[in-house]
C-alpha cells in the first residue's frame, strides 16, 4: 500500500473536470526538404484523475501526442489546453513555469541527473518551485518512502537498477503534486516483471492520489490498468477521440 | 545552491578535462603574475631610485621645467630658505614631509690638469646639502631599492665632491680614485694645442678665484668652469672623493656632484645665492597628490611664479619604462586570455554535447532557458575560478623559489645589475584583478555554449543520443 504523499486532499469529484483538451491539433515535421506529419486533426479530452493510456505503433505519433500534451513541443495547428490554459498563448517562461507546477514527466530512459543522489533528484523539482527547505526534506523522503527507496536516498543513478531509476524517475514527477503525470513508454526498458512492478506502483499512487495519468505504451499490461485508451495510428486519434471522451 | 551544486559535480564529472581546462586556466595566471610581480618590482625599483635622486616633488621657478637647463643663472629662486621655511611649517604638510632641501643643477666644463693627466669635458652638477641628500637615499617605501653606493660627502666640506664612475674614467682619474675597468688609454700627442689653451685658461681663472687649496692632500683635483649670473667664466676646484655608479650609462659620464655652496659660488660668484630646485621627498608616495594641491595652495598668493613638477615628470625613462612594460603586460595578458577563452569554449560545449538529454530533461521539469544559461555559465566560471586559485598558488611558490635564487638581471641603459625580483606579496591588486579578470573571461568564453544549450528546442534535445 502506498502512503499517504502529501497533506493535500485528494479533491472530492474533480473526475469530471477536463484536465487536457487538445482540438484539431496538427504536427508537422521538417526533415530536410520534406514536411512529415506527425499529428493529423487530433481532438480530444481528459478528464481528471484518470488512468489513460496512449496506444499505436512505433512511429504513430504517441511520443508527439503526449510532448504536445505536456508543453515541450509546439502543435503546427489547432489548439491545446493543459488545465483550462491554452499553451501556444503562454511565453517560453510562462510555459516553463507552468510545467513546473502542473506537469510531471516520467521518461523511458529515466533520465535521471546522474551527478545528483536519488533524494537529489526527487528534491529538483521542489527547488525549482521554491519550496522551503524543510517542506521539501519531508516531502522528498515521504516520496522515497512511497516508491520503497527511503533506504536509497543517497545513492547516485548508476548505483540503482533500472527499475529502481524509474521509481526515482516516477517520485521526482510525483513530489510536486502535479496535476497531470506524462509517461512516455516508462516501462520499455524494463524487464517485464519490474515493469509490471512499476505499473502496480503507479496505478496505487493514482488510486491514492487522483493524480491525471497519462502514457503511451505498447504493454497490455498497462492497457489493461488503463480507465480509458487513446488508440494512434498514422498520426491520427483513431479510437477515444473528443467525441467518445466527451 | 542547487546550481552550485550542480556545476561543482558536472565539473568533477570529467576529472581529467575538468583538470587540464583549470590547468590552462592556471598557467594564465600564473604567467600573468609573474610578470606582473616583477613589473611591479620594476615599478617599484624606478620609483624608489626616482624618489631617492629627486624627491617626489620639485619646486622650481615657473618655466625652469621647460627653458631652465640651459640658464640656471635665470631660473634661480630668490630667497628660497624662506619658502623652504613655508613649506616645512605648514601644518598640513609637516607630517607627511620627510625632506624638504635645495638643490642647484647646472652645467659646465670639468678638467684635470694635474701631471698624471690632461683632459677636460663638460658636465652636468648638481649642488645639494650632503646630509640631507644622504636622508633622501635612506628612503624606501617598497623594500626595492637598488641605490648604487654613493661616496658620503659632509656637509662642513664643501669644496670635496664626487663624479660619476665614467666622468672619473673619462677624466683620467682612474687609479687615484681606484676605478676598475680602466684600460690604458692610447698614447696621447704632445702637440696638445687645444688642451693646453684650455688648460691656460683654467689655471689663469684659478688663480683669479683664489682657489688653490692643499688642505685635502691626495684627493684628485677638478677644475670646474661655468658661466656666472653675469655671464662672465667662473673657476672652483673640486677635490674628488669617489668615483660613484649613477645606474645609467648617460648620468655615469656626466655627473659631477657637489656641495650646494660650491655649486652657489660657482653659478652666483659673490652675488646672492640662489637654488634652482627644492626638492621635496614625503614619508609615503600616496601622499603625493595631496602634498602637491597643498603646495600649490601655499604658492599661490605669495610666489605665483613657483612650479610644482612631480618626479614623473622629471623622470621621463621612469613613464617610458611604465609604458614598456605595461604595454608589455597587456599583451601577455590578451594572448593569456584568447587560450583560456579558447580552452573553455571548447570545454563548456563538449559539456553541452554530452548532456543535451539532461538539458532537455531540466526544461521538461520546469526550467527555464535563463536557467540553463546560468547554470553553464556558473560551471564555466566555476572551472575558471579553480583555474585562477590553482594559478595564484603556483605563482606564489614559483615567486618564492625565484626571489630565493637571487638572481640578478641588468636593464636595458642600466649601467650594473639589479635583482631579480617577483613582487608578488604585498600587491592584493595585482592578484585580486588578474583572478577576477580570468574568472569573467571563463565565465564569458562559457556563455556561446551556454547560450547554445539553453536554445535547444526540448523534443530534440531529449531525443539527442
Amino acid at each position: 500500500m502506498v502512503p499517504n504523499l502529501s497533506n493535500r486532499a485528494p479533491p472530492a469529484d474533480a473526475s469530471h473536470e477536463t484536465v487536457v483538451r487538445l482540438s484539431e491539433v496538427e504536427k508537422t515535421y521538417r526533415v530536410g526538404q520534406v514536411d512529415v506529419p506527425a499529428l493529423r486533426g487530433v481532438s480530444l479530452q481528459i478528464h481528471s484523475s484518470r488512468f489513460s493510456v496512449v496506444v499505436g505503433p512505433s512511429g504513430s505519433g504517441k511520443t508527439t501526442l503526449l510532448n504536445l500534451i505536456g508543453g515541450i513541443d509546439v502543435p503546427t495547428g489547432g489548439t491545446v489546453e493543459l488545465c483550462g490554459r491554452d499553451l501556444r498563448a503562454l511565453s517560453d517562461d510562462a510555459l516553463s513555469d507552468f510545467r513546473a507546477r502542473h506537469v510531471g514527466f516520467v521518461f523511458q530512459g529515466f533520465n535521471l541527473m546522474p551527478v545528483l543522489s536519488a533524494y537529489e533528484n526527487v528534491e529538483y523539482p521542489l527547488v525549482l518551485l521554491g519550496t522551503p527547505a524543510p517542506e521539501r526534506r519531508q516531502r522528498t523522503f515521504a516520496m522515497l518512502e512511497a516508491v520503497g527507496l527511503a533506504d536509497q536516498a543517497k545513492r547516485r543513478p548508476n548505483e540503482l537498477s533500472g527499475g529502481q531509476r524509474q521509481r526515482v524517475a516516477i517520485a521526482r514527477a510525483l513530489v510536486k503534486e502535479p496535476d497531470i503525470v506524462l509517461a512516455d513508454e516508462p516501462t520499455a526498458n524494463l524487464d517485464s516483471r519490474t515493469g509490471a512492478s512499476i505499473i502496480d506502483l503507479m496505478h496505487e499512487v493514482q488510486a491514492q492520489r487522483r493524480t491525471t495519468f497519462i502514457f503511451s505504451t505498447h504493454d497490455p499490461q498497462l492497457m489493461s490498468h488503463s480507465d480509458e485508451t487513446f488508440a494512434v495510428k498514422d498520426g491520427r486519434l483513431v479510437s477515444g477521440g473528443a467525441e467518445e471522451t466527451a | 545552491m542547487m546550481a552550485v551544486k550542480l556545476s561543482y559535480r558536472n565539473i568533477l564529472r570529467n576529472r581529467r578535462r575538468s583538470a587540464m581546462t583549470a590547468l590552462a586556466v592556471a598557467a594564465g595566471t600564473q604567467a600573468l603574475l609573474l610578470f606582473g610581480g616583477f613589473q611591479s618590482f620594476v615599478f617599484a625599483g624606478l620609483e624608489s631610485g626616482a624618489v631617492q635622486r629627486t624627491g617626489h616633488l620639485t619646486v622650481f621657478r615657473e618655466g625652469y621645467f621647460l627653458y631652465g637647463a640651459g640658464n640656471p643663472v635665470e631660473y634661480g629662486i630668490d630667497g628660497y630658505p624662506r619658502i623652504i621655511r613655508l613649506i616645512r611649517d605648514d601644518p598640513v604638510l609637516r607630517p607627511l614631509l620627510e625632506v624638504v632641501t635645495p638643490t642647484l643643477s647646472l652645467v659646465g666644463i670639468a678638467g684635470n690638469f694635474s701631471p698624471t693627466g690632461s683632459a677636460a669635458k663638460t658636465f652636468l652638477g648638481t649642488g645639494f646639502v650632503p646630509s640631507d641628500r644622504a636622508h633622501m637615499r635612506r628612503w624606501d617605501e617598497y623594500g626595492a631599492s637598488s641605490a648604487s653606493p654613493e661616496a658620503d660627502l659632509e656637509d662642513g666640506d664643501p669644496s670635496v665632491g664626487f663624479v660619476g664612475v665614467g666622468m672619473g674614467r673619462i677624466l683620467g682619474l682612474c687609479r687615484p680614485l681606484g676605478i676598475a675597468d680602466c684600460p690604458p688609454s692610447p698614447p696621447q700627442s704632445r702637440d696638445r694645442p687645444v688642451a693646453g689653451a684650455v688648460e691656460e685658461d683654467f689655471s689663469d681663472l684659478q688663480e683669479k678665484a683664489g682657489a688653490a687649496n692643499d688642505a685635502h692632500g691626495r684627493l684628485p683635483r677638478l677644475d670646474l668652469l661655468a658661466a656666472t649670473a653675469s655671464g662672465a667664466p667662473n673657476v672652483v676646484s673640486l677635490y674628488v672623493k669617489a668615483a660613484s655608479p649613477q645606474g645609467v650609462k648617460e648620468l655615469d659620464d656626466n655627473v659631477i656632484a657637489m656641495h650646494l655652496s660650491l655649486a652657489q659660488q660657482l653659478v652666483y660668484g659673490r652675488g646672492e645665492p640662489k637654488v634652482t630646485g627644492i626638492v621635496i621627498q614625503l614619508h609615503r608616495s600616496e601622499d603625493l597628490l595631496r602634498a602637491r594641491e597643498r603646495l600649490k595652495a601655499l604658492f599661490a598668493g605669495e610666489h605665483p611664479s613657483l612650479d610644482v613638477r612631480e618626479f614623473a615628470e622629471l623622470n621621463p625613462f621612469y613613464v617610458q619604462v611604465k609604458r614598456f612594460f605595461g604595454s608589455i603586460f597587456l599583451f601577455i595578458a590578451l594572448i593569456m586570455g584568447v587560450i583560456v577563452l579558447f580552452t573553455i569554449v571548447n570545454t563548456m560545449t563538449m559539456a553541452v554535447m554530452e548532456r543535451t538529454t539532461e538539458v532537455g530533461t531540466t526544461r521538461a521539469l520546469g526550467v527555464r532557458r535563463q536557467g540553463v544559461r546560468r547554470q553553464f555559465l556558473l560551471e564555466g566560471g566555476m572551472l575558471g575560478a579553480l583555474g585562477a586559485t590553482a594559478g595564484v598558488a603556483v605563482a606564489a611558490l614559483a615567486a618564492i623559489l625565484i626571489n630565493r635564487a637571487h638572481l640578478n638581471w641588468t636593464p636595458p641603459g642600466n649601467a650594473q645589475s639589479v635583482p631579480f625580483h617577483i613582487a608578488l606579496w604585498g600587491r592584493p591588486g595585482l592578484i585580486a584583478v588578474t583572478w577576477i579578470a580570468l574568472t569573467l573571461v571563463a565565465t564569458v568564453a562559457a556563455w556561446l555554449p551556454a547560450n547554445r544549450a539553453a536554445r535547444l528546442p526540448i523534443v530534440d534535445a531529449l531525443r539527442h543520443v
